[in-house]
Protein backbone atom coordinates (compact mmCIF):
# COMPACT_ATOMS: atom_id res chain seq x y z
CA UNK A 1 0.00 0.00 0.00
CA UNK A 2 1.88 3.39 -0.90
CA UNK A 3 1.22 7.08 0.65
CA UNK A 4 -1.27 7.43 -2.09
CA UNK A 5 -3.26 4.62 -1.22
CA UNK A 6 -3.55 5.48 2.40
CA UNK A 7 -4.76 9.14 2.09
CA UNK A 8 -7.45 7.49 -0.41
CA UNK A 9 -8.74 5.48 2.38
CA UNK A 10 -8.08 8.75 4.81
CA UNK A 11 -10.11 10.89 2.85
CA UNK A 12 -12.53 8.53 2.34
CA UNK A 13 -12.86 8.11 6.03
CA UNK A 14 -12.84 11.56 6.57
CA UNK A 15 -15.68 12.01 4.09
CA UNK A 16 -18.10 9.02 6.12
CA UNK A 17 -17.16 10.77 9.40
CA UNK A 18 -18.63 14.18 7.75
CA UNK A 19 -21.38 12.64 6.54
CA UNK A 20 -22.38 10.79 9.78
CA UNK A 21 -21.91 14.02 12.04
CA UNK A 22 -24.38 15.60 10.15
CA UNK A 23 -27.22 12.83 9.49
CA UNK A 24 -26.65 11.78 13.38
CA UNK A 25 -26.89 15.62 14.33
CA UNK A 26 -29.86 16.15 11.83
CA UNK A 27 -31.73 13.25 14.04
CA UNK A 28 -30.46 14.65 17.13
CA UNK A 29 -31.56 18.41 16.47
CA UNK A 30 -35.02 16.95 15.31
CA UNK A 31 -35.14 14.49 18.93
CA UNK A 32 -33.56 17.11 21.05
CA UNK A 33 -35.88 19.59 20.27
CA UNK A 34 -38.96 17.84 20.97
CA UNK A 35 -37.37 16.39 24.06
CA UNK A 36 -36.15 19.75 25.03
CA UNK A 37 -39.75 21.54 24.70
CA UNK A 38 -41.60 18.25 26.71
CA UNK A 39 -38.82 19.88 29.60
CA UNK A 40 -41.33 22.48 29.76
CA UNK A 41 -44.70 21.13 29.15
CA UNK A 42 -47.29 21.90 31.19
CA UNK A 43 -47.86 18.14 31.65
CA UNK A 44 -45.70 16.92 34.62
CA UNK A 45 -45.37 13.16 33.47
CA UNK A 46 -43.81 14.46 30.28
CA UNK A 47 -41.44 17.04 31.79
CA UNK A 48 -40.93 14.39 34.08
CA UNK A 49 -40.57 11.80 30.85
CA UNK A 50 -37.84 14.36 29.27
CA UNK A 51 -35.44 15.00 32.35
CA UNK A 52 -35.09 11.46 32.71
CA UNK A 53 -34.21 10.97 29.64
CA UNK A 54 -31.67 13.90 29.13
CA UNK A 55 -30.63 12.24 33.00
CA UNK A 56 -30.28 8.52 31.46
CA UNK A 57 -28.16 9.13 28.18
CA UNK A 58 -25.93 12.06 29.76
CA UNK A 59 -24.80 8.89 32.70
CA UNK A 60 -24.19 6.27 30.18
CA UNK A 61 -21.36 5.85 27.88
CA UNK A 62 -22.51 5.99 24.04
CA UNK A 63 -20.81 2.76 23.23
CA UNK A 64 -23.58 0.15 24.93
CA UNK A 65 -25.97 2.55 22.98
CA UNK A 66 -24.17 1.90 19.11
CA UNK A 67 -24.13 -1.93 19.92
CA UNK A 68 -27.58 -1.66 21.21
CA UNK A 69 -28.88 -0.45 17.98
CA UNK A 70 -26.39 -2.73 15.81
CA UNK A 71 -26.82 -5.79 17.59
CA UNK A 72 -29.56 -5.97 19.92
CA UNK A 73 -32.26 -4.46 17.78
CA UNK A 74 -32.71 -7.10 14.91
CA UNK A 75 -32.91 -9.35 17.76
CA UNK A 76 -36.37 -7.37 17.88
CA UNK A 77 -36.85 -7.60 14.19
CA UNK A 78 -36.05 -4.37 13.93
CA UNK A 79 -33.04 -4.36 10.91
CA UNK A 80 -31.43 -0.70 9.93
CA UNK A 81 -30.08 -1.63 5.85
CA UNK A 82 -26.42 -0.62 7.27
CA UNK A 83 -23.70 0.02 10.04
CA UNK A 84 -23.59 3.46 8.93
CA UNK A 85 -27.98 3.62 9.35
CA UNK A 86 -27.34 1.92 13.11
CA UNK A 87 -24.48 4.46 14.18
CA UNK A 88 -26.67 7.61 12.84
CA UNK A 89 -29.62 6.17 15.47
CA UNK A 90 -27.80 5.62 18.06
CA UNK A 91 -25.83 8.52 17.92
CA UNK A 92 -29.25 10.71 17.04
CA UNK A 93 -30.44 9.57 20.30
CA UNK A 94 -27.60 10.28 22.54
CA UNK A 95 -26.71 13.56 21.16
CA UNK A 96 -31.04 14.20 21.87
CA UNK A 97 -29.98 13.91 24.69
CA UNK A 98 -27.36 17.11 24.74
CA UNK A 99 -29.10 19.01 22.14
CA UNK A 100 -32.70 18.93 24.87
CA UNK A 101 -30.82 20.33 27.42
CA UNK A 102 -29.07 23.89 24.96
CA UNK A 103 -33.26 24.06 23.78
CA UNK A 104 -34.80 24.00 27.28
CA UNK A 105 -31.94 26.46 28.69
CA UNK A 106 -32.56 28.68 25.26
CA UNK A 107 -36.31 28.16 26.21
CA UNK A 108 -35.92 29.57 29.78
CA UNK A 109 -33.83 32.16 28.48
CA UNK A 110 -36.88 33.77 26.51
CA UNK A 111 -38.12 36.54 28.69
CA UNK A 112 -41.08 35.89 30.74
CA UNK A 113 -42.99 38.80 29.42
CA UNK A 114 -43.11 36.98 26.12
CA UNK A 115 -44.75 33.88 27.56
CA UNK A 116 -47.22 35.95 29.27
CA UNK A 117 -48.09 38.06 26.30
CA UNK A 118 -48.24 34.60 23.68
CA UNK A 119 -50.46 33.06 26.31
CA UNK A 120 -52.64 36.32 26.62
CA UNK A 121 -53.24 36.36 23.03
CA UNK A 122 -54.93 32.77 23.65
CA UNK A 123 -51.98 30.45 21.91
CA UNK A 124 -51.94 27.46 22.74
CA UNK A 125 -48.76 26.08 24.17
CA UNK A 126 -47.17 24.33 21.17
CA UNK A 127 -48.02 27.92 19.39
CA UNK A 128 -46.52 29.88 21.72
CA UNK A 129 -43.06 27.22 21.35
CA UNK A 130 -43.01 27.29 17.53
CA UNK A 131 -43.99 31.08 16.89
CA UNK A 132 -42.70 33.46 19.94
CA UNK A 133 -40.09 31.30 22.19
CA UNK A 134 -37.61 29.46 19.59
CA UNK A 135 -37.35 31.76 16.66
CA UNK A 136 -36.24 33.84 19.79
CA UNK A 137 -34.49 31.26 21.61
CA UNK A 138 -32.79 30.01 18.11
CA UNK A 139 -30.18 33.09 18.28
CA UNK A 140 -29.20 31.90 22.17
CA UNK A 141 -28.63 28.23 21.36
CA UNK A 142 -25.73 28.53 18.45
CA UNK A 143 -23.43 28.55 19.78
CA UNK A 144 -23.89 25.98 22.56
CA UNK A 145 -25.08 23.73 19.80
CA UNK A 146 -21.88 23.71 17.76
CA UNK A 147 -20.64 22.94 20.75
CA UNK A 148 -22.49 19.72 20.89
CA UNK A 149 -22.04 18.96 17.28
CA UNK A 150 -17.93 19.30 17.67
CA UNK A 151 -18.36 16.49 20.61
CA UNK A 152 -20.55 14.22 18.35
CA UNK A 153 -17.86 14.87 15.26
CA UNK A 154 -15.59 13.38 18.08
CA UNK A 155 -17.96 11.03 19.02
CA UNK A 156 -18.47 8.98 15.43
CA UNK A 157 -15.11 7.46 16.02
CA UNK A 158 -16.59 5.14 18.29
CA UNK A 159 -18.87 4.23 15.31
CA UNK A 160 -15.86 2.40 14.58
CA UNK A 161 -16.40 -0.47 16.74
CA UNK A 162 -19.51 -1.19 14.56
CA UNK A 163 -18.26 -1.08 11.67
CA UNK A 164 -18.66 1.87 10.01
CA UNK A 165 -15.53 2.79 7.54
CA UNK A 166 -15.22 6.29 8.96
CA UNK A 167 -11.87 7.97 9.53
CA UNK A 168 -10.71 6.19 12.80
CA UNK A 169 -11.95 2.92 11.07
CA UNK A 170 -10.19 3.79 7.97
CA UNK A 171 -6.76 4.95 9.94
CA UNK A 172 -6.73 1.64 11.61
CA UNK A 173 -7.61 -0.45 8.54
CA UNK A 174 -4.56 1.10 6.90
CA UNK A 175 -2.17 0.47 10.03
CA UNK A 176 -3.07 -2.90 10.00
CA UNK A 177 -1.73 -3.07 6.32
CA UNK A 178 1.28 -1.23 6.15
CA UNK A 179 2.36 -1.41 10.34
CA UNK A 180 3.67 2.42 10.26
CA UNK A 181 1.74 4.53 12.43
CA UNK A 182 1.73 8.05 10.57
CA UNK A 183 -1.50 7.23 9.36
CA UNK A 184 -2.90 7.50 12.81
CA UNK A 185 -1.45 10.99 12.90
CA UNK A 186 -2.30 11.97 9.95
CA UNK A 187 -5.72 11.14 10.93
CA UNK A 188 -5.54 13.19 13.89
CA UNK A 189 -4.73 16.42 11.98
CA UNK A 190 -8.03 15.84 9.60
CA UNK A 191 -10.08 15.41 12.99
CA UNK A 192 -8.26 18.88 13.75
CA UNK A 193 -9.19 20.31 10.50
CA UNK A 194 -13.03 19.46 11.78
CA UNK A 195 -13.04 20.11 15.21
CA UNK A 196 -10.93 23.31 15.61
CA UNK A 197 -12.21 25.48 13.16
CA UNK A 198 -15.98 24.50 14.34
CA UNK A 199 -14.48 25.53 17.92
CA UNK A 200 -12.71 28.47 16.52
CA UNK A 201 -16.89 29.49 15.29
CA UNK A 202 -18.40 28.63 18.26
CA UNK A 203 -15.76 30.81 20.55
CA UNK A 204 -16.52 34.30 18.08
CA UNK A 205 -20.28 33.91 17.84
CA UNK A 206 -20.37 33.40 21.95
CA UNK A 207 -18.03 36.58 21.86
CA UNK A 208 -20.29 38.23 19.48
CA UNK A 209 -24.04 37.35 21.46
CA UNK A 210 -22.07 38.50 24.48
CA UNK A 211 -21.83 41.81 23.30
CA UNK A 212 -25.01 42.10 21.49
CA UNK A 213 -27.11 40.58 24.81
CA UNK B 1 -42.44 27.96 32.67
CA UNK B 2 -40.60 25.63 35.20
CA UNK B 3 -37.24 26.08 36.08
CA UNK B 4 -36.18 22.57 36.29
CA UNK B 5 -37.31 18.83 38.12
CA UNK B 6 -36.36 18.26 41.53
CA UNK B 7 -34.03 15.23 41.98
CA UNK B 8 -37.29 12.36 42.43
CA UNK B 9 -39.30 13.80 39.41
CA UNK B 10 -36.29 13.20 37.14
CA UNK B 11 -35.78 9.94 39.10
CA UNK B 12 -39.50 9.16 38.40
CA UNK B 13 -38.80 9.68 34.62
CA UNK B 14 -35.34 8.05 34.35
CA UNK B 15 -38.29 5.03 35.55
CA UNK B 16 -40.51 5.90 32.34
CA UNK B 17 -37.57 5.87 30.12
CA UNK B 18 -36.23 2.41 31.75
CA UNK B 19 -39.75 0.94 31.47
CA UNK B 20 -40.96 2.15 27.56
CA UNK B 21 -36.86 0.46 26.96
CA UNK B 22 -37.49 -3.43 27.45
CA UNK B 23 -41.84 -2.68 26.51
CA UNK B 24 -40.31 -1.00 23.08
CA UNK B 25 -38.27 -3.67 22.46
CA UNK B 26 -39.88 -6.58 23.58
CA UNK B 27 -37.52 -7.62 26.10
CA UNK B 28 -37.94 -10.89 27.22
CA UNK B 29 -38.36 -11.93 30.93
CA UNK B 30 -36.49 -15.17 30.11
CA UNK B 31 -33.42 -13.23 28.68
CA UNK B 32 -32.32 -11.37 32.13
CA UNK B 33 -32.39 -15.06 33.51
CA UNK B 34 -28.39 -14.64 33.76
CA UNK B 35 -28.65 -11.83 36.03
CA UNK B 36 -30.48 -13.93 38.99
CA UNK B 37 -26.69 -15.61 38.99
CA UNK B 38 -24.68 -14.89 41.80
CA UNK B 39 -21.53 -15.70 39.41
CA UNK B 40 -22.66 -13.15 36.72
CA UNK B 41 -22.85 -9.75 39.28
CA UNK B 42 -19.32 -11.36 40.82
CA UNK B 43 -17.95 -11.43 36.63
CA UNK B 44 -19.36 -7.84 36.59
CA UNK B 45 -18.68 -6.59 39.64
CA UNK B 46 -14.72 -7.27 39.00
CA UNK B 47 -15.32 -5.22 35.72
CA UNK B 48 -16.68 -2.52 37.55
CA UNK B 49 -13.82 -2.30 40.25
CA UNK B 50 -11.48 -2.26 37.13
CA UNK B 51 -13.38 0.71 35.72
CA UNK B 52 -13.13 2.37 38.78
CA UNK B 53 -10.08 1.61 39.31
CA UNK B 54 -8.37 3.19 35.77
CA UNK B 55 -10.31 6.04 36.15
CA UNK B 56 -9.03 6.78 39.65
CA UNK B 57 -5.59 6.46 38.53
CA UNK B 58 -6.01 8.77 35.95
CA UNK B 59 -7.94 11.74 37.62
CA UNK B 60 -5.45 11.43 40.12
CA UNK B 61 -2.32 11.14 38.25
CA UNK B 62 -4.30 14.11 36.05
CA UNK B 63 -4.18 16.89 39.02
CA UNK B 64 -0.19 17.47 38.91
CA UNK B 65 -0.29 17.57 35.23
CA UNK B 66 -3.43 19.88 35.31
CA UNK B 67 -1.23 21.72 37.58
CA UNK B 68 1.28 21.95 34.78
CA UNK B 69 -0.80 23.03 32.34
CA UNK B 70 -2.75 25.47 34.43
CA UNK B 71 0.23 27.43 35.54
CA UNK B 72 2.06 27.26 32.34
CA UNK B 73 -0.97 29.12 30.77
CA UNK B 74 -1.82 31.14 33.21
CA UNK B 75 1.66 32.75 33.88
CA UNK B 76 4.47 30.64 32.05
CA UNK B 77 7.05 32.14 29.91
CA UNK B 78 5.92 32.16 26.09
CA UNK B 79 8.88 28.94 25.46
CA UNK B 80 6.32 27.37 27.80
CA UNK B 81 2.91 28.58 27.34
CA UNK B 82 2.66 28.40 23.85
CA UNK B 83 3.40 25.04 23.57
CA UNK B 84 1.19 23.74 26.08
CA UNK B 85 -1.55 25.72 24.89
CA UNK B 86 -1.02 23.73 21.22
CA UNK B 87 -1.16 20.88 23.49
CA UNK B 88 -3.95 21.11 25.64
CA UNK B 89 -6.14 23.12 22.81
CA UNK B 90 -4.76 19.74 20.60
CA UNK B 91 -5.76 16.90 23.13
CA UNK B 92 -9.21 18.23 24.04
CA UNK B 93 -9.82 18.81 19.96
CA UNK B 94 -8.73 15.02 18.98
CA UNK B 95 -11.28 12.06 19.52
CA UNK B 96 -10.18 9.77 22.55
CA UNK B 97 -10.86 6.74 20.78
CA UNK B 98 -7.86 7.47 18.21
CA UNK B 99 -5.92 8.79 21.01
CA UNK B 100 -6.01 5.53 22.88
CA UNK B 101 -5.27 3.43 20.00
CA UNK B 102 -2.18 5.39 19.07
CA UNK B 103 -1.07 5.34 22.62
CA UNK B 104 -1.64 1.71 22.32
CA UNK B 105 0.64 1.21 19.37
CA UNK B 106 3.50 3.25 20.41
CA UNK B 107 3.23 2.09 24.15
CA UNK B 108 3.53 -1.57 22.86
CA UNK B 109 6.24 -0.97 20.73
CA UNK B 110 8.22 1.04 23.56
CA UNK B 111 7.07 -2.07 25.86
CA UNK B 112 8.43 -4.84 23.49
CA UNK B 113 11.35 -2.82 23.28
CA UNK B 114 12.52 -1.93 26.44
CA UNK B 115 11.06 -5.74 27.66
CA UNK B 116 8.60 -3.75 29.91
CA UNK B 117 5.75 -6.18 30.05
CA UNK B 118 2.98 -3.84 31.90
CA UNK B 119 3.32 -1.18 28.80
CA UNK B 120 2.38 -4.04 26.31
CA UNK B 121 -0.95 -4.54 27.57
CA UNK B 122 -4.31 -2.21 26.85
CA UNK B 123 -4.45 -1.40 30.39
CA UNK B 124 -1.36 0.94 30.12
CA UNK B 125 -2.65 2.87 26.87
CA UNK B 126 -6.26 3.29 28.52
CA UNK B 127 -4.79 5.01 31.61
CA UNK B 128 -2.63 7.31 29.75
CA UNK B 129 -5.08 8.19 27.55
CA UNK B 130 -7.13 9.14 29.91
CA UNK B 131 -4.75 10.23 32.37
CA UNK B 132 -3.61 12.88 29.21
CA UNK B 133 -7.12 13.71 28.26
CA UNK B 134 -8.58 14.27 32.27
CA UNK B 135 -5.00 16.48 32.48
CA UNK B 136 -5.71 18.82 29.62
CA UNK B 137 -9.72 19.29 30.91
CA UNK B 138 -9.02 19.82 34.56
CA UNK B 139 -5.77 21.78 33.64
CA UNK B 140 -8.53 24.33 31.96
CA UNK B 141 -11.20 23.97 35.04
CA UNK B 142 -8.15 24.63 37.34
CA UNK B 143 -7.36 27.63 34.94
CA UNK B 144 -10.83 29.01 34.98
CA UNK B 145 -11.07 28.60 38.77
CA UNK B 146 -7.57 30.84 39.40
CA UNK B 147 -8.97 33.37 36.99
CA UNK B 148 -12.57 33.54 39.05
CA UNK B 149 -10.34 34.20 41.93
CA UNK B 150 -11.10 38.07 43.09
CA UNK B 151 -7.84 40.04 42.09
CA UNK B 152 -7.41 41.45 45.66
CA UNK B 153 -6.31 37.84 46.68
CA UNK B 154 -3.70 38.71 44.45
CA UNK B 155 -2.92 41.99 45.86
CA UNK B 156 -3.23 41.06 49.20
CA UNK B 157 -0.85 38.61 49.16
CA UNK B 158 1.68 40.73 47.02
CA UNK B 159 1.46 43.74 50.09
CA UNK B 160 2.49 41.21 52.25
CA UNK B 161 5.42 40.28 50.79
CA UNK B 162 4.87 37.15 48.73
CA UNK B 163 6.77 36.47 46.08
CA UNK B 164 4.64 35.14 42.87
CA UNK B 165 5.82 31.21 43.54
CA UNK B 166 4.37 32.03 47.15
CA UNK B 167 1.14 33.82 46.70
CA UNK B 168 0.31 30.98 43.63
CA UNK B 169 1.18 28.30 46.31
CA UNK B 170 0.05 29.13 49.55
CA UNK B 171 -3.11 31.80 48.06
CA UNK B 172 -4.57 31.00 45.26
CA UNK B 173 -3.55 27.36 44.11
CA UNK B 174 -5.88 26.32 47.02
CA UNK B 175 -8.60 28.53 46.72
CA UNK B 176 -8.57 27.73 43.20
CA UNK B 177 -8.78 24.04 44.26
CA UNK B 178 -12.02 24.40 46.42
CA UNK B 179 -13.34 25.94 43.06
CA UNK B 180 -12.70 23.53 40.72
CA UNK B 181 -13.86 20.41 43.17
CA UNK B 182 -17.10 20.41 41.54
CA UNK B 183 -16.07 20.35 38.09
CA UNK B 184 -13.01 17.42 38.88
CA UNK B 185 -16.00 15.28 40.39
CA UNK B 186 -18.11 15.93 37.04
CA UNK B 187 -14.92 14.90 35.48
CA UNK B 188 -14.94 11.36 37.12
CA UNK B 189 -18.17 10.74 35.93
CA UNK B 190 -17.01 11.28 32.30
CA UNK B 191 -13.82 9.10 32.96
CA UNK B 192 -15.92 6.26 34.38
CA UNK B 193 -17.72 6.77 30.66
CA UNK B 194 -14.97 6.78 28.48
CA UNK B 195 -13.20 3.73 30.21
CA UNK B 196 -15.36 1.75 28.38
CA UNK B 197 -13.32 2.96 25.06
CA UNK B 198 -10.82 0.64 26.30
CA UNK B 199 -13.06 -2.06 25.21
CA UNK B 200 -11.81 -1.47 22.02
CA UNK B 201 -8.29 -2.22 22.59
CA UNK B 202 -9.18 -4.66 24.54
CA UNK B 203 -9.13 -3.57 28.59
CA UNK B 204 -11.59 -6.32 30.12
CA UNK B 205 -13.58 -3.51 32.12
CA UNK B 206 -17.42 -3.69 32.76
CA UNK B 207 -18.67 -3.24 29.30
CA UNK B 208 -16.30 -4.91 27.43
CA UNK B 209 -17.15 -7.94 30.34
CA UNK B 210 -21.04 -6.99 29.29
CA UNK B 211 -20.28 -7.99 25.94
CA UNK B 212 -18.45 -11.13 27.02
CA UNK B 213 -21.83 -12.47 28.88
CA UNK B 214 -24.35 -11.59 26.01
CA UNK B 215 -21.85 -13.23 22.95
CA UNK B 216 -22.36 -16.46 25.40
CA UNK B 217 -26.02 -16.04 26.49
CA UNK B 218 -27.27 -14.20 22.95
CA UNK B 219 -29.18 -11.05 24.60
CA UNK B 220 -27.35 -8.33 23.85
CA UNK B 221 -30.11 -6.39 24.62
CA UNK B 222 -30.90 -7.30 27.70
CA UNK B 223 -27.36 -7.71 28.60
CA UNK B 224 -26.58 -4.40 27.62
CA UNK B 225 -30.05 -2.65 29.25
CA UNK B 226 -28.66 -4.00 32.40
CA UNK B 227 -25.04 -2.17 31.95
CA UNK B 228 -25.99 0.47 30.95
CA UNK B 229 -28.19 1.02 34.39
CA UNK B 230 -25.33 0.08 36.42
CA UNK B 231 -23.50 3.11 34.47
CA UNK B 232 -26.09 5.49 35.24
CA UNK B 233 -26.55 4.37 38.88
CA UNK B 234 -22.83 5.25 39.19
CA UNK B 235 -22.92 8.81 37.17
CA UNK B 236 -25.95 9.61 38.45
CA UNK B 237 -24.78 9.62 41.96
CA UNK B 238 -21.78 11.17 40.93
CA UNK B 239 -23.80 14.44 39.36
CA UNK B 240 -25.54 14.19 42.91
CA UNK B 241 -22.14 14.39 44.28
CA UNK B 242 -21.08 17.21 42.45
CA UNK B 243 -24.26 19.84 42.45
CA UNK B 244 -23.97 18.84 46.56
CA UNK B 245 -20.33 20.48 46.75
CA UNK B 246 -21.36 22.82 44.27
CA UNK B 247 -23.93 24.05 47.56
CA UNK B 248 -21.98 23.65 50.22
CA UNK B 249 -19.09 25.72 49.07
CA UNK B 250 -21.27 28.23 48.06
CA UNK B 251 -20.64 29.02 44.63
CA UNK B 252 -22.06 28.77 41.53
CA UNK B 253 -20.06 27.65 38.03
CA UNK B 254 -22.26 30.59 36.55
CA UNK B 255 -20.71 33.24 38.89
CA UNK B 256 -17.24 32.99 37.20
Amino acid sequence: MNPADVWHHLLLGLWTTLRLSTASMGVALALGTLIGVLRVAPVPVLRWFAAGYVEFFRDIPLLPVLVFVYSGLPKAGIRLPTSFDSAVAGLGVYTAAFVAEVVRAGLQSVHKGQIEAALSLGMSFLQMIRLVLLPQAFRMMIPPLGTVFIALVKNTSIASAIAVEELLYQAEFVIGRTFADWPMLVAFFLYLVITVPLSGLVNFLERRLRILL
Amino acid sequence: MQASERPWQTLVGVGIVLLLIPLAFRMEPARFQPFAQGSTWRFLALGLALTLEASAIAILASIPLAVLFALARHSGPPWLRYPVIVVVEGIRALPLLGLMFYLFLRLSALGRQMGLDALTRPDAAVIAALWLYTGAVNGEALRAAILSLPRGQWEAARALGLTYSQAMRLVILPQAFRRALPPLVAQFATLVKDTSLGAIIGFIELYRRGVILFQGERNPMETLYVISILYFLINYSLGRLASMLEHRLGFHPGLR
